[in-house]
């Protein structure tokens, strides 16, 4: 099945516009969608994508955060991308693991890692992270300690030694992209 | 392996190998694109400034930046290539060389002789394929030709 009608399959099944991102056909959903979808998408013969690639998210502050599907099927080596959009506030999206029980461990990675809840889902405890982590790692507005105690090399300009650039005044220093400035990060 | 096993299976490494970035010093202007677009901050630079006499006299003297160090980490490199894509003078360049384990951090990070010497082991780009386009320098070399004549 090509990308094209592939598109046109899942937006006539799903009854939503197929897009395209980064070459791979994507559909937006609802929260209140996204389960009904996932199944439909599973059992239809047509498309046969009953394999579950994997179940992550974006962070898109302020908007919120992008819960992102990629469903592949074996036999007509295509793929689908299903997204789902929550707010900062109300960071919670049904449960996938009534529809795939692998999602089960990418939920609860997504869970520690985003801090969002899954609906559903029988056991949320955190995959990867101590239990006592207390933080969301992949926000945004989570602050990597190491980039905060750590000179950034790129600080030395040219014709300088790290030394001339250590010593430079600190309003001269400059500060990496990404990375804000000091004394605009939050209190931990 | 045997040593000669060994080196058999370097020299038959595919073209564009990620096994270490190396360093072209001669081209490095010490601009320090690399290490500001590095996002894993593994690229250590320093300079000095040089200045140069004024070549006739009535002219002003210049100043040259003079490089001093240039290391990278390799125990922090995640070998994106970003570095060498963003290097506006071609000094950074994939080199085949993947056998150069340490017994500690700090013995991952490298210096610029040894990054020069791996600049040695870089292969000749493969050619391009019958069908492909030409470079875009020469299309662009080719187009200023075609103006100038007109």
């Amino acid at each position: 099945m090509t990308p094209a009608e592939l598109a046109e399959a899942v937006g006539a099944l799903l009854e939503a516009p197929a897009g395209d991102a980064f070459g791979c056909v994507l559909v937006d959903l609802p929260r209140e969608r996204w389960v009904a979808a996932a199944t439909a998408v599973r059992d239809d013969a047509a498309l046969g994508l009953t394999m579950f690639d994997v179940l992550t998210a974006v962070d898109e502050s302020p908007a919120g955060f992008d819960v992102v599907l990629r469903l592949w099927s074996p036999a007509g080596r295509h793929g689908l991308v299903l997204r789902c959009r929550c707010p900062r506030e109300d960071a919670r999206v049904p449960s996938l693991t009534g529809v795939f029980g692998g999602a089960s461990w990418h939920e609860r990675s997504v869970h520690e890692m985003f801090g969002i809840a899954f609906d559903g889902h029988p056991d949320l405890r955190p995959l990867l992270l101590p239990d006592d982590f207390g933080a969301h790692p992949l926000r945004k507005d989570f602050v990597l300690a190491s980039r905060v105690v750590r000179p950034w090399p790129g600080a030395v300009d040219p014709g300088q030694s790290a030394a001339d650039a250590a010593a430079a005044r600190p309003r001269r220093r400059l500060t990496p992209p990404g990375v804000p400035q000091p004394g605009s990060w939050p209190s931990p | 392996m045997s040593l000669d096993d060994a080196l058999a299976r370097r020299a038959g490494l595919p073209p564009r190998s990620r096994g270490v970035i190396a360093l072209l010093e001669e081209n490095c202007t010490v601009c320090m694109l690399c290490a500001r677009e590095c996002p894993d901050w593994c690229i250590h630079i320093e300079s000095h400034q040089d200045v140069v006499p004024a070549p006739a006299p009535g002219g002003r003297p210049r100043t040259r930046n003079v490089l001093d160090r240039f290391a990278i980490d390799f125990g922090l490199c995640m070998y994106c290539g970003i570095c060498i894509e963003v290097c506006p003078f071609d000094a950074l360049f994939w080199a085949p060389e993947y056998d150069y384990a340490a017994t500690s951090a700090p013995g991952l990070v490298h210096e610029r002789e040894q990054l020069r010497a791996w600049m040695w082991d870089v292969p000749v780009p493969p050619p391009l394929d019958a069908a492909a386009a030409p470079g875009a320098e020469v299309e662009a070399a080719e187009a200023a030709e075609r103006s100038t004549k007109r």
